[in-house]
């Protein structure tokens, strides 16, 4: 017999999803710097991250929703599959070898697909379906993060692609409201982007891209100036991430603080990252490159391979 | 990144079609090569593919090779008049050709080069600069190249350059080479320009000259002949500079056989930890080889097919036998004068037939070059003499007569070895005599005035390009 709930008093609501998005923010953000400073990924032989990714990434990001409102739900849940697989294995192989990684996409991708089908209805199923769901998406989110960085992503680049997502969710949150058409239509299907939790008959969530930008953010600040600038993002993070974020319905006096309303995060925290972003770079100076990061934590940057050379070659005979 | 996987992408894809390739693509490739190299500190793991190819594996190399000759044979069947005929007169079918049936072609020699130059230049394809060989060995060659070769042939050096290292942003390249070798101080400017490095092409020029720009002017690539590194030394000597006068970090001699005395005394006089030796020329460019620490001469199989043929037999070179590197560049790679089964006359000894052990060992590999084919010194009974052991004995003798002046000639089953006099200087013409046996050279010593020695052997330093600023000065035996 499910259990009846009522609603709470909005503040409660709201200090329940900041505690919410602050759990998120801590596990995804602490994951990704544990995995940034402990694990290396391979990379590719050449390429690093530069302004134009920033341009793909948002051109991309811009193209998605519109992509996922196209295809039916299960082509999506399809999409989501591979891009949740690609990001695990990437980020999880240099931990678990090729059969461990494969087994648990296995196990993690099973168990969600049959919450999604068999568990809904109850509140503990809801429970069960989002704690599964957080993991999927948590460790996903620590994978992309490193992909990214370790990749030679800059803070310049974060600040920049969080301005533009900031343009991005107010375009698509509050005058064409994609985002939240998408994920009110898709909110009970498998590998929804979203980590959160149900409490009474309010889901409180925050979504994969959110946490995707915080915790570059937050890292970034790390491997670009070293810990007390990473201190100050963590901050910005917190403040306007979480708890803006968490208390603008309140503070607006939103009538439906449910996931009806999609709040837009990034379009708080945005302008906010890029000025602590230039404050950084005014105050700090350049940033550290990964080689020169990775020196100061007292490995060593691998000397470019020399060997004997053709060289420019001189002409005989 | 994005960005550069598509490029990647791009240039895998050229390779293995054998379609032209980008050279703007290849060129921003160097710009991601470096991107990653400032941001790393070094290219990722995969990155020697990127140099190397992906044909370490017998089978796909072998694969690899024949769909490259048989599109290079199509494209000169169809666009080169000399090899238009050349083909149909051996009865060969470009489409089916493999290496084993390499061997119907005959080679393709110097002297069919020189004489028809025009033949061999194909007619799709616009001419944009002439190069020639310097003719140290004969009459000079002249070589027509095409605006695509001379652009990707840079970009694809620069890119192996910065890849492995061998150029950086900041470096300054100083080309004492001839002026007239265009292609190679096209590609070093082009290459440097690329990686952001300096070049400073100077020419022969007095060694005085070349020496202020080793070390007021802040070198710290320098491309020479072996024989101009000997008048550097030597004048380096003269002047009391050492090591600590100079910011070298790589010498890279070509062109003529560097001896291991003289690659010694440069490293010790520059400041380098060795002297590269690659091989290259004119004729078969852009092929090269890369010696390695064990001191085989690795051959690139990426751009071109490298034979060792047997001198006598025109059969492939047996292990241990004595061989000349026939060589044919790939299309895409050579463009507007390409040739095919080119006989360099430059001889190497074929490796024992046991894997190799060294830092190249997945490249084919043959010795050392022992020198040109024409000089080798065959005496009844005994094994050939190569210009290399004459040279590395010659340029040992304690007087360090560099670079070598000699003539050497076979008389009754002896080594008849003339040599300046200051060749001996305060050694004796019997100590000598000893030298060289311990040297293996049994020679009958023919000593002549220092006002021949320019005219026993010439060598690619005797080419001085005067200036008005300094005085033309010779420096050496």
């Amino acid at each position: 017999m499910p259990v009846v709930t009522f609603p709470i008093p909005q503040w409660e609501e709201s200090l329940t999803l900041f505690c919410v998005i602050l759990t998120g923010l801590i596990v995804v953000c602490a994951g990704s710097l544990a995995y940034f400073r402990y694990v290396r990924m391979e990379r590719p032989p050449v390429g690093t991250f530069n302004t134009r990714d920033v341009v793909i990434l948002l051109i991309f990001i811009g193209i998605l929703p519109f992509v996922y409102g196209w295809l039916p739900d299960p082509f999506v849940t399809c999409v989501l599959a591979v891009t949740f697989a690609s990001a695990l294995y990437i980020g999880y192989r240099p931990l678990l070898g090729s059969v461990g990684i494969w087994l648990a996409i296995g196990l993690l991708f099973g168990l969600n697909i049959w919450s999604s089908h068999y568990v809904m209805g109850t509140i503990p199923g809801w429970q069960l379906w989002y704690t599964e769901q957080s993991i999927v998406v948590g460790l996903s989110a620590i994978a992309v993060c490193n992909l990214y960085l370790q990749g030679g992503m800059k803070l310049r680049h974060v600040a920049w692609l969080s301005l533009g997502l900031a343009a991005y969710d107010i375009l698509f949150a509050s005058y064409y409201p994609l985002t939240g058409r998408l994920i009110a239509r898709y909110i009970t299907h498998p590998l929804t982007p979203v980590m959160g939790m149900r409490f009474g008959e309010v889901d409180y969530a925050v979504g994969l891209g959110d946490l995707l930008v915080y915790s570059l953010f937050f890292v970034a600040a790390y491997k670009a100036y070293g810990a007390r600038a990473a201190r100050i993002a963590a901050v910005v993070i917190v403040v306007m991430g979480g708890f803006a974020t968490a208390f603008i319905p309140f503070l607006f006096n939103f009538t439906n603080a449910n996931l009806d309303i999609l709040i837009p995060a990034q379009s708080l925290f945005g302008p906010v990252a890029f000025v602590t972003y230039l404050w950084m770079k005014r105050h700090y100076g350049r940033e550290r490159t990964m080689a020169e990061y990775l020196a100061s934590q007292g490995g060593t940057a691998a000397a470019p391979q020399v060997e004997q050379a053709p060289a420019p070659q001189p002409a005989s005979i | 990144m994005f960005e550069t996987g598509v490029r990647q992408f791009r240039l895998a894809l050229g390779i293995a079609t054998g379609r032209r390739i980008d050279p703007r693509n290849v060129e921003r490739l160097v710009g991601d090569v470096l991107a990653t190299l400032a941001e790393f500190g070094a290219a990722g793991a995969d990155a020697a593919e990127l140099v190397e190819g992906p044909t370490a594996n017998p089978q796909d190399r072998l694969e690899f090779t024949n769909s490259s000759l048989r599109r290079t044979a199509k494209r000169l069947a169809a666009q080169s008049p000399f090899y238009a005929r050349h083909f149909s007169s051996a009865q060969i079918d470009p489409a089916k050709l493999d290496v084993a049936g390499l061997r119907a072609i005959p080679v393709t020699v110097k002297a069919d080069l020189t004489e028809r130059p025009g033949d061999f230049r194909c007619t799709d394809t616009p001419a944009y600069l002439a190069t020639r060989s310097t003719g140290t060995t004969g009459r000079p060659t002249e070589v027509w190249l095409s605006r695509y070769e001379m652009e990707l042939w840079p970009a694809l050096g620069a890119l192996a350059s910065v890849l492995r290292g061998e150029l950086r942003p900041g470096d300054v390249m100083q080309v004492n080479l001839s002026s007239r070798s265009t292609v190679a101080v096209h590609q070093a400017a082009n290459a440097c320009r690329l990686a952001g490095a300096g070049c400073r092409p100077l020419g022969i020029v007095a060694p005085e000259a070349a020496l202020d720009g080793l070390a007021d002017g802040g070198a710290t690539i320098l491309l020479t002949n072996p024989s101009y590194l000997a008048e550097l030394i030597t004048a380096a000597r003269r002047a009391g500079l050492g090591a600590s006068d100079f910011r070298l970090r790589r010498l890279v001699v070509g062109g003529e056989v560097l001896s291991a005395s003289l690659a010694r005394a440069a490293a010790r006089t520059f400041g380098v930890q060795l002297v590269e030796d690659p091989y290259s020329m004119t004729e078969i460019v852009p092929i090269s080889g890369r010696p390695c620490s064990q001191g085989h001469m690795h051959h690139d199989t990426n751009l071109g097919l490298t034979e060792l043929v047997d001198l006598d037999t025109g059969e492939p070179a047996a292990a241990g036998a004595l061989g000349t590197l026939v060589i044919t560049p790939y299309f895409p790679y050579r463009d507007c004068t390409p040739v095919f089964r080119y006989d360099t006359r430059d001889v190497a000894r074929c490796l024992p037939d046991t894997p190799l052990g060294c830092e190249l060992a997945s490249v084919p590999a043959t010795s050392l070059i022992l020198g040109k084919a024409d000089h080798l010194l065959r005496i009844p009974g005994r094994e050939v003499v190569t210009p290399r052991q004459l040279m590395e004995a010659i340029e040992a003798l304690p007087a360090e007569p560099w670079p070598a002046r000699y003539r050497a000639a076979a008389c009754d089953g002896r080594i008849r070895l003339t040599l300046p006099a200051s060749a001996i200087a305060g050694y004796g013409q019997a100590e000598a005599v000893r030298h060289f046996a311990a040297a293996g050279l049994d020679v009958d010593l023919d000593i002549v005035g220092d006002d021949q020695a320019v005219s026993l052997r010439h060598t690619r330093s005797d080419m001085h390009e005067t200036t008005f600023a300094s005085p033309h000065a010779l420096v050496g035996a």
